[in-house]
């Protein structure tokens, strides 16, 4: 196909929009509706996945090094937890910090911690270890008490495994429910482009009979679907980060605890408008130029 | 240019709509191809431009074997011959000269030559002041002339009319037939398919009559017609 033909067929698929007016409005409005279903669900499910996930990070376990241990054993521990994989972050907390810790927590009886000071302290050493992923977890334990020179390692395994268990529930139900409008839309929208098509089954009947090539009779209901789909992805993108951004806005606003995990775990703006956009609009042009093609393929079997 | 070979065409039902047809249809010809409705005569048509296959049988244009193409190569058979129906087949929503232009751009011819050809075809059929005109407004006559003038813009070296006067009434047909001897007068192979025997009995032409799916009667000396 030359670039003329190519244009000529490109003009031909836009100027058919615009003919087919209603057929355009419906095909872009139901194909708007299911994406804006989908990028719903999406956002929701990986929000809550960062939720999840900032509220994971927060639950840290403990690892106690026995007492009495040499430098060398104390090294050795040190470097037996940090060469774990899986684990995001590792701090050492000295005796002295734990005492200046609680110092902080307690200041009306500061005075009385102060007593503790130097050999007196009774807190231990330890290293607060946050892991990577919380699925993990059971297994990063399980190293780090087989770890020699490890006395103890304390954990929130059950809040732990129920963050992991919502993750997963939100996951599955946000994904299942982005496959199954994925699929609703691919239906809904063949059927209306096939009306579109059978409309002008005539025309795509003439065109055979004058030589025209399957490839050259589809490319103008090709670029109408792929039209469509772009339309309606920007459509659909702008509706959906319009609503996310008047959301973000009230979640700024929420008191307590959780506007403070709000604020710090929701996805902002900027790091999803381009996502569900271009998702938006890939999934837009994917759907509407394998819908199209489709239809009209019942048609060139003349 | 046209050969059946012992051509059967039975569809799925069993209906027979051609029974060992042989038939040579030579380079130049003017040939009318009788017979009454349901006699076979759009079977015959399917089979030249390989919308269907034969059944048994070989049927070959310019020497291809049609059983044998290739579904892809089908259209570029096509675009070897100039089609005319008897409802037009027009796309409504081009213009006269659109509905022309569109059977070269299918082909990727160059816009420069198509802009040059259009006119001069559309000239030929006596429509050369109606360019812009959608085919609802023109009249039947003039919809079949834009209808000769798309089959023949290629130039193509066989020019198939079925039923080409069937819309029209009888004084345009005559024009219609005038302007298909003109064609094939320049060595165009013209093969017109009708019921009308009158049509067929006024020119002094090759008439292959078909009914009940097989030759009956195929003229030696033209303009005789046999049933």
């Amino acid at each position: 196909m030359n670039w003329s033909s190519f244009k000529y067929l490109t003009r031909q698929g836009l100027h058919s929009m615009a003919a087919n007016r209603l057929m355009t409005l419906a095909s872009v409005g139901v194909l708007t509706a299911c994406l804006i279903i989908t990028g719903i669900a999406g956002l929701f499910s990986a929000n809550v996945n960062s939720i999840v996930e900032y509220m994971g990070k927060q639950n840290e376990s403990v690892v106690y090094p026995a007492e009495g241990l040499s430098p060398e054993q104390a090294a050795a521990v040190d470097a037996g937890i940090r060469a774990i994989s899986g684990i995001a972050e590792v701090r050492y907390v000295s005796r002295e910090e734990v005492l200046e810790r609680y110092k902080g927590y307690m200041e009306e009886y500061a005075d009385l911690l102060d007593s503790f000071e130097g050999d007196e302290n009774p807190f231990r050493a330890n290293y607060q270890v946050v892991v990577s992923d919380l699925e993990n977890l059971e297994n990063v334990l399980a190293q780090l008490k087989a770890i020699e020179g490890v006395d103890g390692v304390r954990a929130l395994t059950d809040m732990s495994s129920m963050f992991v268990k919502v993750q997963h529930a939100v996951n599955f139900c946000g994904w299942a429910l982005v496959v199954m409008l994925g699929v609703v839309s691919v239906v809904v929208i063949h059927n209306t482009i096939r009306l579109t098509v059978f409309a002008r089954r005539r025309e795509i009947n003439i065109m055979k009979y004058v030589g025209a090539t399957n490839g050259f009779i589809r490319l103008p209901f090709f670029i109408e679907g792929m039209a469509s789909g772009v339309l309606a992805g920007l459509l659909a993108g702008g509706l959906v980060l319009g609503g996310y951004a008047a959301l973000l806005r009230l979640v700024k606003d929420v008191p307590g605890l959780w506007g403070q995990v709000a604020a710090a775990s929701v996805l902002p703006l900027s790091g999803v408008w381009y996502l569900v956009l271009g998702g938006f609009c890939a999934f837009g042009v994917l759907i509407g130029s394998i819908g199209s093609a489709m239809s009209v393929r019942k048609y060139l079997k003349v | 240019m046209i050969v059946f070979d012992h051509v059967t065409k039975v569809y799925p039902g069993g209906n027979i709509a051609l029974n060992d047809v042989s038939l040579h249809i030579n380079k130049g010809e003017f040939v009318f191809v009788l017979g009454h409705s349901g006699a076979g005569k759009s079977t015959f048509l399917k089979l030249i431009l390989r919308e269907e296959k034969a059944t048994e049988g070989h049927v070959y244009v310019s020497g291809q074997d049609l059983g044998a193409l290739k579904e892809r190569k089908v259209p570029y058979l096509r675009r070897n011959m100039g089609v005319v129906f008897q409802d037009f087949r027009l796309i409504p929503t081009m213009t006269a000269y659109e509905n022309v232009a569109f059977a070269m751009r299918v082909t990727n011819i160059p816009e420069r030559q198509i802009k040059k050809r259009v006119p001069y075809v559309l000239n030929l059929v006596g429509l050369g002041g109606k360019l812009d005109r959608l085919p609802e407004e023109l009249s039947g006559g003039e919809q079949q002339r834009v209808a000769l003038a798309r089959a023949m813009v290629h130039s193509p070296q066989l020019i198939i009319a079925d039923e080409p006067t069937g819309n029209i009434d009888p004084e345009l047909s005559l024009e219609m037939m005038e302007l298909l001897t003109a064609i094939n007068s320049v060595g165009i192979t013209v093969v017109v398919v009708t019921h009308e025997h009158d049509l067929a009995r006024r020119f002094n032409k090759r008439v292959v009559t078909i009914d009940h799916g097989s030759v009956v009667g195929d003229t030696e000396i033209p303009g005789e017609v046999r049933l």
